[in-house]
């Protein structure tokens, strides 16, 4: 999920407990416990800490075996494909964990060069293509792929298991890291080994709450220990929510430190799923801030729900139901196959073309 | 019969001259608000009392249109539109800043519709969600400043041999972010605290501090660049899909509603914030959604003032526009009507004055150099910030200017430099503002 989202259902977590709702209204509220408390916004803080725990740091201080740099001038789709398989297979011959960083290609202020990896099972094959020009807000500008493309590297030690590694693209801001590890039967491939591990941790979450309780008893607030525990309950809402995703967390670190698999019920950059969290919990916040403090809504629960949740709700998705459109859009992942694909078919003719050629010749 | 015509009248005075000063280059449509009121409270009768708030609000209307002709062609972003304003720059140096300042204008009219529309219902639910919140405002503001903050991630990857080379080159702009928004903090609690600029002027003395912020280092950095406007290309028309107008609709309200009700949460603000949470990119949704934005923030946080319910007897006063005309003017809700339909005459209007303006500039800049609009503004601004605040504003000018710099040299994000409000108001609210000047040895 998205860091507002995070930011937003860490409050909304926090708007459940009426002690909290309350100590955050200004004592002009005239309720009991007002104290004007920044208790609310302490919970988006710590909603959002995980990853910037992760992204602002962790990874500056995880370095990799291997960096790629492209030539932004001339990108070498084959190079990169050796150099990313070699890795993988490296990882096998010296049975350890073998880490790959891809840098991205900037070409200016505000144009990247695009480019994808992928991971075949099927065929043990890794492959990298070369895309467009892009903007910073990743819009390409058609045409401007390079003529050579694509580079295959097949396997020669590392067996990549079914759905075991996801294809990426590199294209704005930074690359990603993979790292890669001997499994039982097949080569672990863990996309940004840095992301997702100590910082999504429930135990670290707790380890950097708990500090709020000397705080608190050091400036006299009162109700200490609630303060640890809305922090707590902050960071925690971010690591349940990060479950629903693919890459899951680490959510025992240091107690088990792999990283377990999320739901895979939608990707982290999900507009929908993310929105959809943002209204819910907006909504809520809402409902809570009333219901503890200023009682002013005139509407039953089912009724508010009804009016201000699933009714938009209904509102936001009825463009989809209703859609005529054949089939949803053709995914990236997809189109990167359909571009190897006709690699594949170009490069077979050529050998043809070869073949008859010699004879003829 | 007459008592409307005087209003019409007074509607079109307000959208010709907002147009006018829109195409000022960092010139904001407040301060000439605010230089008019002067005008008006010494000149008493020039606008009838009637006319007062159609007259104004037209004013802000055609500013919300037509100043995304600087905005765009020429780089003079406000503070409202400090982050939106790179995808229309991006369409400039691609020739295309013709279609991009129609798409913002199209936004525009698109947030006058909406808010034509949604009037109604923003005055039966607005009372309720405003007696909800105003008591966790401060906590709300803090909760803005936190993500503002958090949400800043360094650009790039940070390239280096060691681990604190890269750390270091990455954290660059997070950390001049930190840094303008401290520094603009403080400036904000010492101009709330004290009474710097003469007590005249007392309604205007955040302004040169905003022109320092935004409007100086904005056209210092355009001085400063060695970029050229290339040949723009006037289309016909304007690629906009009903996904983009959707999308935009939404992440506009968003940005603009946040920006409309939130004390010191500029559009600018709001849209980082829409931005995240509606997800969705494209350089055309955020121009539109921009457009939308604008609209919302300066045009539907006056109109809150016109929410006298039982719940809300004095209005929700918001924006800048409120603060200007709230000593002068005693909002009825029966006159709610009539301002949305200055609004739509206005809006209508402006955007049809847009098409043969950005014509217009287009044509200037491909003869005159756009430094020299900025070396005729400068000097305009400061004998501005002089005349209505003395050389104390000066001074006051010429600090922010310096804080506002950073951002534009460490490509942070401008909107930092909004804790000059954001910092004293939340800890205000909260009633925390004496303890931190007594900390600060300001009391």
């Amino acid at each position: 999920m998205k860091g507002l989202t995070h930011f937003i259902s860490a409050i909304a977590t926090a708007s459940f407990f009426p002690q909290v709702v309350r100590m955050s209204a200004t004592p002009g509220a005239q309720t009991d416990g007002a104290q004007s408390s920044f208790i609310l916004a302490l919970a988006g803080l710590y909603g959002i800490m995980p990853d910037t725990l992760d992204f602002k740091f962790g990874r500056f201080f995880e370095t990799a075996e291997i960096d790629v740099y492209p030539d932004p001038r001339t990108p070498d789709p084959q190079s990169i494909a050796d150099t990313l398989g070699s890795a993988m297979d490296r990882a096998i011959i010296e049975n350890r964990e073998v880490r790959i960083q891809f840098h991205t290609v900037q070409l200016s202020a505000d144009h990247w060069r695009q480019y994808q990896i992928a991971f075949d099972a099927e065929r043990q094959e890794v492959a990298v293509v070369i895309g467009p020009v892009v903007t910073t807000s990743q819009v390409a500008f058609a045409g401007t792929e390079p003529e050579n493309r694509v580079g295959i590297y097949q396997l020669k030690h590392a067996r990549l298991k079914p759905g075991g590694a996801r294809s990426t693209t590199v294209d704005i801001m930074s690359g990603p890291m993979y790292g890669f590890r001997p499994g039982k039967d097949h080569l672990l491939v863990d996309f940004l080994p840095w992301h997702r591990t100590w910082s999504h941790s429930y135990v670290v979450g707790a380890a950097l709450a708990l500090p709020l309780w000397p705080l608190a008893l050091w400036m006299n607030w009162p109700s200490v220990w609630i303060y640890p525990l809305i922090a707590f309950l902050g960071f925690a809402t971010h690591v349940t929510e990060d479950l629903t995703g693919h890459m899951g967390g680490s959510l025992f670190w240091p107690f088990f430190r792999e990283r377990t698999r999320g739901l895979c019920w939608f990707h982290a950059a999900n507009p929908d799923s993310n929105f959809v969290t943002d209204y819910i919990a907006v909504i809520l916040i809402l409902f809570n801030l009333d219901r503890f403090v200023t009682k002013l809504i005139p509407l039953s629960a089912p009724v508010f729900f009804l009016l201000f949740l699933i009714g938009p709700m209904l509102v936001y998705f009825l463009p989809k139901l209703v859609s005529t459109k054949p089939g949803s859009k053709p995914k990236r992942q997809d189109s990167v196959q359909g571009v190897i694909e006709a690699h594949r078919r170009q490069a077979a003719q050529e050998e043809l073309l070869d073949e008859s050629e010699s004879i003829v010749g | 019969m007459t008592g409307y015509l005087t209003i019409l009248a007074f509607c079109l005075a307000g959208t010709l001259s907002g147009a006018i000063i829109s195409l000022i280059p960092s010139l904001h449509i407040y301060n000439t608000a605010g230089i008019a009121l002067i005008l008006w409270t010494h000149i008493e009768g020039i606008i009838p009392y009637t006319a007062v708030a159609p007259f104004f609000l037209s004013l802000v209307v055609a500013y919300a249109f037509l100043n995304t002709i600087p905005m765009t062609l020429i780089g003079a972003p406000d503070e409202s539109a400090s982050v939106t304003i790179l995808p229309g720059i991006k369409y400039l140096t691609l020739g295309r800043g013709f279609e991009a300042t129609l798409a913002g204008g199209i936004g525009s009219l698109i947030g006058i519709l909406f808010l034509s529309v949604a009037m109604p219902l923003i005055y039966v639910a607005m009372p309720f969600i405003h007696k909800i919140l105003s008591p966790h405002m401060h906590a709300i503001l803090m909760a803005v400043i936190v993500y503002m903050l958090m949400s800043e991630w360094p650009k790039g990857e940070g390239l280096g041999r060691t681990t604190w080379e890269r750390f270091r080159q990455a954290w660059r702009n997070v950390f001049a972010g930190l840094v303008t928004f401290g520094l603009a903090g403080i400036l904000g609690l010492i101009v709330t605290s004290r009474t710097l600029v003469s007590p005249d002027a007392g309604f205007q003395n955040i302004m040169p501090v905003f022109i320092g912020l935004f409007a100086i280092p904005g056209a210092i950095e355009k001085l400063l660049s060695r970029e050229t406007i290339p040949p723009q290309h006037i289309s016909s028309s304007i690629e906009l899909t009903r996904g983009d107008i959707g999308w935009s609709t939404l992440q506009g309200v968003i940005a603009g509603g946040l920006a409309a009700y939130l004390p010191a949460v500029t559009a600018g603000i709001g849209g980082i914030l829409a931005g995240h949470a509606v997800a969705r990119r494209g350089d055309r949704l955020f121009i539109v959604s921009g457009g939308v934005a604008k609209v919302l923030y300066y045009v539907g946080a006056f109109l809150l003032l016109y929410c006298v319910t039982p719940l809300t007897p004095m209005g929700i006063g918001r924006g800048g526009l409120s603060i200007i005309l709230k000593p002068v003017l005693q909002p009825l809700p029966r006159e709610l009507p009539m301002m949305v339909g200055a609004i739509l005459l206005s809006g209508c209007i402006s955007f049809l004055l847009l098409i043969p303006s950005t014509r217009l500039t287009i044509r200037l800049l491909s003869r005159v150099h756009y430094h020299v609009l900025y070396w005729a503004t400068l000097p305009l601004l400061v004998v501005l910030v002089v005349f209505i605040t003395g050389w104390a504003g000066l001074a006051l000018m010429l600090i922010a200017s310096c804080i506002g710099m950073i951002p534009v040299f460490f490509h942070s994000r401008r909107s930092n430099c909004m804790a000059v409000l954001l910092v004293p108001i939340a800890l205000n609210m909260a009633g925390y503002g004496d303890t931190i000047l007594r900390l600060l040895g300001l009391d």
